[in-house]
């Protein structure tokens, strides 16, 4: 009598004790961190997304939330190495041009279906699909699958796209040439699995709460436009035991010095650093405050099809006489990395080459600049005449005005032209400029992402650069085994042919509260999950 | 007047529809549209897109499907820029908010206002004037941008009385700077146009009788002057009120209230070209519907206005 | 028998040799009331002093408004503030630019397009309204209307055509504000013409046959000078700002040029960097100035109200 009273006790404790949702007032599984009570984490959002469905996202915050709310076949773990998401194991063949993946059986919708590797094949025909007109339809076109350029230029219908379900957790996809690095473009979130009956049923409006069927770590609860968007906890996620955060709540502020004054209230736990006041927090705050290198390049573009850029010595003039120090160390002042070069030196297996003018001092650099204008016919009395755009930004601006006083110094007078986005995009995409300001983040972590765009056919080519000698290189890199032989002779031929003047590899400043643990500061990508992170007691 | 009401209705509408056709053509020919990015499109992508979209279809044809769906179904059409919306749920989720911190706004700026004038002008220059004055011009020669982040700093971070921002539904804690930064504008010109306009008035014969024959001056300020000096303030306050629901940009951003003024710029700047339409059209018949309260409002203070 | 013919004669000369009496003219009369008000007078000499520093205060400073002080560039909080031997008068701005000669160019620029812009406005709002308000009946309506379609057409596209089409000079700046401004001037100078035109001395003008533009010049606009100088004293600070909002849209100023509302701006930014300066500067020569123009303005509509005595 006594055991079975013992017993009931026991049982109804125990079930009383797994009916708590989440850790709260326990401490973390493996570094026995005491945890806090309220697992909810606030963030800053710099812009409401255009969309969040993971096929037509394309900007950065649209994927933080897409990879919240979806799960791809693969994910990355906090050092940017690739961990199993819904595929458990996967494997290539010989020659690199064929991927199985062979997805795990509890993995489900948030609406308990199994996902299966016909939501993959659905989601990936999805993205191709010219009456989806997805803006990333692109990015499936650098996986080489398939068949995916003709299916993109309307020549084959989506159901040849070299994707197959081989058996319900089982997916294959046929590649046209071999692609070592394939599989570590799965994290990205055009390749997420996506609920066809929901989409069906609700069509443009399926990604409103309630409608919403995801199968990620968490589900869309509440999304009101512009002002904020929360995620909670998905039951249904087969990993849902080590999710530690119950919800996230990313709040949209587009002004960052507001958002770091409610950073200061705690209204947030996440924050960008203004611009410029890096140093300054650092020495206020120098727990929160972060930087971290990031997979982003920033330089200037010259304009090779203008009477003026042709010159090989004048583009080489500007390229030399802009000081770099003092762009990373006084104005951005975050720990960015001055650059010689056009790939970071953060991207996976790439060795940053030694350039010739990156080994010089700054007095060097002036000193052959002049000469080299001299050459040409200009000097301080009789400067070369020429025009910078850049698009309206704060940092943009200030890079630009102290870029034109350096070029002042050694004979070059620059006039200053600032244009809102799209008048920007359009007159860049146009060639009227000389020199125009450019950014670009890489989509996957491997060298190509960047010195593709120097591809004389490349829609990106904004310099009109035309070296048939680069373009082999980067073709044939494709199929290599180890491309990085063929990516230091591109990077050797840019500094060579000054297409461009790199000036500096970005690297990601946030402010984070210290109570906010798990956070991925190696991940060059900034790929962050919110069932990675946790909070701990404060 | 109902005639003058219903002729000033049944000539709205041709007006909206101009209105519809020269934004139309205008944010046409501004550079860029709404697919112009960073990534560029393969131009087989882009061309599916802008046929998704109706783009591909000459501008005189887009113009009339518009027209034809937004006459017959009050349909604004799809938002180019959030791919997941509707330009009707845009301004669903957005003018309530700008509506209900607009009209606080309008509130407290115009009996603030008012009075801060009709007292300057009772007290005419003396010192209380020139003070009531100056009041009401502090708050409105701090800009808005200037204003919002003092605010901030002010309530949020050091003394940590009110959120910093964000909507919530409404509440009450929500509506409190919004409405102060906004206000705080528009307080000055009304003040002063009150203030300059009740100053000719009490100069105005017929106040001299009404002083002469000794009625106490607050007697005829409330029952003789205010009425004809309010003319000129309606006209500043029609024009107030709209410029506050458009002129709400700084205040959305800062605050994060979701309201509409932040589209009305963003939109412009994304090229979304239906999200433009639907905003010009509301601000338009707004505009519209205004004018038209501020004239019949005019010819109810002064009878002598006939139309 | 005659009176003595000298002291008549005297008289005579005394009264003629006596000046004769100068009418004093209605617009005299105003300016010496003008100058009575102190607020007014002291809002003139202050505007004066800013217009007179934003011509000379060049030359007292030996930096330009584009030179970047490399040194103050990494530390501004420190090497950036105020000091007269830096040479940095009112400090540096963030990239270590000389702010002194910043708030010169700044007020050089900023003063003319308030002033450019509402000069531009009052006159074409003025003549418009007035000649609507007159004229009434489907005439007013139609140009109202006008005015109806123009208010509502988002201004962000009219500015941005106009950059691009006309390139980005400060003059297009001018023209666009100035333009988009006459319109609310219109409005009420149509809603006063409306009340004024129903006087009895405009009756009596046109009982004397004089003919409607000329009632509209000499009678109705002199009496509406009133409202329409107080709200032109409010256009101006408002260009002031409207420029600013275009800046922060980056359809502004050009850099190496900077406004008030571009200053203002960027120092709004930083208040909690221990830069106070970069704000302060800037605004208190906008305060300042604004201020004046509504003393100056309320001055005004003082002195030209016939009744007020």
């Amino acid at each position: 009598m006594k055991t079975m009273l013992t017993t009931f006790l026991v049982l109804i404790l125990s079930s009383l004790l797994s009916l708590t949702p989440g850790y709260a007032s326990n401490s973390h599984p493996l570094t026995g961190e005491k945890l806090a009570e309220n697992q909810v984490f606030y963030y800053r959002i710099g812009a409401e997304s255009p969309s969040i469905d993971p096929q037509l996202v394309e900007d950065v915050e649209g994927s933080a939330i897409s990879r919240d709310l979806f799960e791809g076949l693969l994910t990355q773990n906090a050092d940017g190495t690739l961990a199993p998401g819904v595929a458990e194991r996967w494997e290539g063949n010989a020659k690199k041009d064929s991927y199985t993946f062979y997805l795990r059986k509890n993995a489900r919708w948030s609406n308990g279906d199994p996902v299966t590797s016909h939501d993959f094949v659905y989601a990936w025909r999805r993205a191709v699909d010219p009456v989806v007109s997805s803006p990333y339809a692109s990015f499936m076109e650098l996986t080489s699958i398939k068949n995916v350029s003709d299916i993109l230029k309307g020549k084959k219908p989506t159901s040849e796209l070299g994707i197959e379900a081989v058996d319900d957790y089982t997916l294959k996809v046929s590649l046209s040439g071999s692609l070592s690095y394939f599989p570590s473009m799965m994290v990205h979130t055009t390749t997420f699995p996506t609920h066809q009956k929901t989409i069906e049923k609700h069509g443009n409006s399926w990604t409103k709460p309630g409608n919403m069927v995801s199968n990620g770590a968490y589900k869309l609860t509440e999304h009101v436009l512009n002002e904020r968007l929360v995620r909670e906890r998905n039951p249904m996620y087969w990993n849902n035991d080590k999710t530690i955060i119950d919800k996230t709540v990313g709040l949209i502020i587009t002004d960052e010095n507001q958002a770091y004054n409610r950073y200061q209230a705690s209204e947030l736990y996440k924050t960008e650093v203004p611009t410029g006041q890096f140093k300054r927090l650092k020495k206020l705050l120098p727990v929160e405050t972060h930087s971290n290198p990031r997979l982003c390049s920033y330089y200037y573009i010259f304009n090779m099809e203008d009477e003026t850029l042709k010159n090989l010595n004048l583009r080489k003039a500007l390229t030399l006489a802009i000081n770099r120090n003092i762009v990373t160390d006084k104005i951005m002042g975050a720990g960015q990395i001055p650059a010689y070069s056009f790939t970071p030196g953060s991207t996976a297996n790439f060795i940053v080459p030694d350039t010739e003018y990156g080994k010089m001092t700054q007095k060097e650099r002036n000193k052959l600049a002049m000469s080299l204008l001299a050459k040409e016919g200009y000097s301080r009395s009789n400067p070369l005449e020429i025009t910078l755009l850049y698009n309206t930004s704060e940092g943009h601006k200030k890079v630009a005005i102290a870029v034109r006083q350096m070029w002042k110094q050694v004979g070059i007078k620059a006039t200053l032209e600032n244009q809102e986005w799209k008048t920007f995009l359009s007159t860049r995409d146009a060639g009227n400029f000389q020199i125009a300001r450019s950014g670009w983040c890489g989509d996957y972590n491997e060298a190509s992402t960047f010195l593709d765009l120097l591809r004389s056919d490349s829609d990106q080519n904004d310099s009109n650069y035309n070296n048939p000698v680069v373009d082999d290189l980067i073709v044939s890199a494709r199929t290599m085994d180890d491309p990085n032989p063929n990516y230091k002779k591109v990077e050797e031929l840019i500094a060579k042919d000054f297409p461009i003047s790199p000036i500096y590899h970005y690297t990601g400043v946030l402010m984070l509260k210290p109570y906010v643990k798990g956070w991925p500061h190696q991940n060059v990508e900034a790929n962050w999950y919110s069932k990675d992170l946790y909070i701990t007691a404060h | 007047m109902l005639n003058f009401i219903l002729r000033r209705l049944a000539i709205a509408i041709p007006t909206i529809l101009v209105i519809i056709l020269f934004s139309f053509l205008l944010m046409h020919s501004a550079p860029g549209g709404p697919f112009t990015a960073e990534r560029k499109l393969p131009p087989e992508v882009l061309a599916n897109i802008e046929k998704k979209y109706g783009l591909d279809k000459p501008l005189y044809q887009q113009i009339g499907v518009y027209v034809k769906n937004v006459v017959t179904d009050f349909d604004f059409g799809p938002s180019f820029k959030y791919k997941n919306l509707t330009v009707n749920e845009i301004i669903a989720s957005g003018f309530p908010v700008t509506i209900v911190y607009g009209l606080w706004a309008f509130l407290f700026a115009t009996l603030i206002g008012v009075s801060l004038g009709v007292f300057a002008a009772l007290k005419h220059n003396t010192w209380l004037d020139y003070l009531a004055t100056s009041t009401a011009i502090i708050g409105s020669v701090l800009p808005n941008f200037v204003m919002a982040p003092l605010l901030v700093l002010l309530f949020t971070v050091y003394l940590n009385w009110l959120p910093g921002g964000g909507w919530q539904g409404g509440q009450w804690q929500f509506i409190i700077m919004p409405v102060i930064a906004l206000a705080t504008s528009y307080l000055a010109s009304i003040a002063r146009i009150t203030r300059s306009s009740m100053l000719e008035v009490l100069n105005s014969n017929f106040i001299r009788t009404a002083k002469s024959k000794g009625l106490p001056t607050q007697y005829i300020i409330l029952h003789h002057a205010l009425k004809p000096a309010m003319l000129p303030v309606l006209t500043s306050l029609g024009l107030s009120f709209v410029g506050m629901v458009t002129g709400s940009v700084i205040i959305d951003q800062y605050f994060s209230t979701g309201g509409i003024g932040q589209h009305f710029v963003n939109a412009a700047l994304n090229r979304d070209y239906s999200v433009i339409m639907g905003v010009t059209i509301l601000v338009g018949t707004l505009t519209i519907v205004f004018n038209l309260l501020v004239e019949i409002l005019y010819a109810w203070i002064d009878p002598r206005i006939r139309y | 028998m005659y009176v003595d013919n000298k002291k008549v004669q005297d008289l005579a000369d005394n009264l003629s040799d006596s000046n004769e009496i100068e009418g004093r003219s209605l617009w005299q009369d105003a300016r010496h009331r003008f100058f009575k008000n102190k607020a007014a007078l002291v809002s003139l000499i202050t505007l004066s002093l800013i217009v007179l520093f934003a011509l000379v205060g060049p030359q007292f400073s030996p930096w330009d408004y584009e030179e970047i002080d490399w040194d103050a560039m990494g530390d501004i909080q420190t090497m950036g503030a105020p000091s007269f031997s830096s040479g940095h008068y009112f400090g540096t701005d963030d990239l270590g630019r000389d702010l002194y000669s910043r708030v010169i160019q700044g007020t050089q620029i900023s003063l003319m397009v308030g002033l450019i812009g509402s000069f531009i406005a009052v006159v074409v709002g003025t003549l418009y309204g007035a000649v609507a308000g007159y004229l009434g009946g489907r005439i007013d309506s139609a140009m109202m209307r006008t005015v109806d379609i123009l208010m509502a057409i988002p201004f962000m596209f009219v500015l941005i055509l106009l950059m691009v089409m006309f390139g980005r000079s400060i003059y297009m700046i001018f023209i666009g504000i100035g333009l988009l401004s006459w319109l609310e001037m219109s409005r009420i100078i149509r809603g006063q013409t409306l009340s004024l035109k129903n006087k009895e001395f405009i009756e009596a003008a046109i009982a004397t046959g004089v003919k409607p533009f000329t009632i509209v010049t000499r009678h109705i606009v002199p009496n509406v000078l009133g409202i329409v100088v107080v709200y032109a004293t409010l256009l101006v600070p408002g260009m002031i700002m409207t420029e600013s909002f275009i800046s922060f849209l980056g359809l502004g100023v050009q850099e190496p040029q900077t406004s008030w509302g571009a200053l203002i701006n960027e120092g709004a930014r930083t208040i909690q960097n221990g830069t106070l300066w970069q704000l302060l500067f800037p605004l208190f020569f906008f305060i300042t100035t604004l201020l004046s123009f509504f003393f100056i303005g309320d001055g005004l509509r003082d002195a030209l109200d016939p009744k007020d005595r």
